[in-house]
């Protein structure tokens, strides 16, 4: 959709109006069709009426005007069929038509994108780059010169203290804080449960032991 | 849709015997009218009605309750619709304009009104992948892909009010067809 949207063209196509007229065709079919199916249907009723009333000759045109009406309604068919194919195919092909469009236009944008980014430009950028990143080494072998033996062990030394002061930090402190008094009860219950434990476990070291 | 073969659940308002007589009193009037004003709608809504010609329309059971031996008259019943069009739920159609009395005989029914029905419209054209599709009015009322719709049958003077909203809102544009006449419209996607 985005692609036929972007379109400019708002406006009413000699397609359109072609496409159009064959609907409005085959609307005039399709109530054709209604109007013959209702006179089918009321010719049987007449046949069946005259019928009745014994007049078999009268009975037989109807039934004769029926057959010719369900001839029409079955060319009809065939004419209607024709033109849906018809609109169909030219509805396809529009959008075929659309498809087409936003290739190009997908195309097109490609092609400036490339043009933007020609070979030259690329070795002239990665040239230049090169140059600066050069120049940025240069540089650094300067301000290195300048930095004597000395200079560089007390820095050696600051880094050293740095880490020293790091890993201070990272040592946690000591609480100061009493335990709480409920962790306190808990162990108490512990201890007797341990003892409890303790008992059984000498009643039973003492059968053991006996043993 | 309309459950058919049922018939239109009246309000029990209709087998109250004053309802079908025009009350004197103003007040009660107003109230008459914006009742008989819901019934019309909803009747008119469930038994999918567009026009009401008030010639056939007058022995309606709409208009008369053959339990209560009640029916309304004719002038009332005009009276009824004018209200109606004045609120823009109906509208006079003017018959063949052959004589006055012709006038004001013929309306048509707004049970949705027809920004509601290009709002639904719009949303089937959306949802059927219709856009930028050219459709005639038949296909919109009585196309195979419409089979389900509220619209299904709609008349034709709705139709193009409600098609007109959408052109003016830019969705669509209505087309002719080699003879001149308006008979088909063109959708466009929502911006």
């Amino acid at each position: 959709m985005g692609i036929s949207s972007s379109r400019p063209s708002r406006r009413i196509t000699k397609q359109d109006n072609a496409i159009l007229n064959m609907k409005l065709q085959r609307d005039r079919l399709q109530q054709y069709q209604k109007r013959i199916q209702v006179v089918l249907d009321r010719e049987r009723d007449i046949a069946k009426q005259y019928l009745e009333k014994g007049d078999k000759e009268r009975a037989l045109l109807a039934l004769r005007k029926r057959k010719y009406q369900a001839q029409l309604l079955t060319k009809t068919d065939s004419q209607l069929e024709t033109l849906e194919k018809l609109t169909q195919s030219i509805e396809f092909a529009l959008v075929e038509k659309d498809v087409l469009f936003g290739l190009q236009q997908g195309n097109q944008v490609l092609k400036e994108i490339n043009k933007e980014m020609s070979m030259d430009k690329v070795e002239k950028l990665l040239d230049e780059s090169a140059a600066g990143i050069e120049y940025q080494n240069e540089i650094s072998e300067m301000l290195a010169d300048t930095i004597t033996n000395a200079e560089e062990d007390e820095i050696e030394e600051e880094l050293a203290a740095l880490q020293r002061e790091e890993i201070a930090k990272r040592i946690p402190s000591v609480p100061t804080a009493d335990l709480p008094e409920q962790e306190t009860e808990n162990a108490e219950e512990e201890s007797e449960e341990e003892e409890r434990v303790s008992e059984r476990n000498r009643g039973r070291r003492q059968p053991a032991l006996a043993a | 849709m309309s459950t058919e073969g049922q018939p239109f659940p009246f309000p029990s308002i209709y087998s109250f015997p004053p309802f079908f007589t025009r009350q004197p009193n103003s007040q009660t009037w107003t109230s008459q009218l914006s009742l008989w004003s819901s019934l019309i709608l909803g009747y008119c809504r469930y038994n999918r009605i567009w026009r009401i010609d008030l010639n056939t329309a007058i022995e309606w059971d709409l208009f008369s309750n053959k339990e209560i031996n009640r029916s309304l008259k004719l002038d009332t019943c005009r009276e009824i619709l004018d209200s109606m069009v004045k609120k823009g739920n109906a509208e006079w159609v003017s018959g063949s304009g052959r004589d006055a009395a012709d006038k004001n005989l013929s309306a048509i029914i707004f049970w949705r009104r027809p920004e509601e029905w290009a709002n639904m419209i719009a949303d089937w054209i959306d949802s059927t992948g219709q856009r930028n599709a050219i459709l005639t009015f038949y296909e919109i009322s009585d196309g195979d892909l419409s089979f389900s719709q509220d619209f299904r049958g709609i008349d034709a003077t709705i139709l193009r009010k409600a098609l007109d909203i959408l052109v003016r809102r830019g969705q669509a544009q209505i087309m002719r067809s080699a003879d001149g006449e308006v008979a088909g419209v063109k959708f466009f996607g929502v911006q």
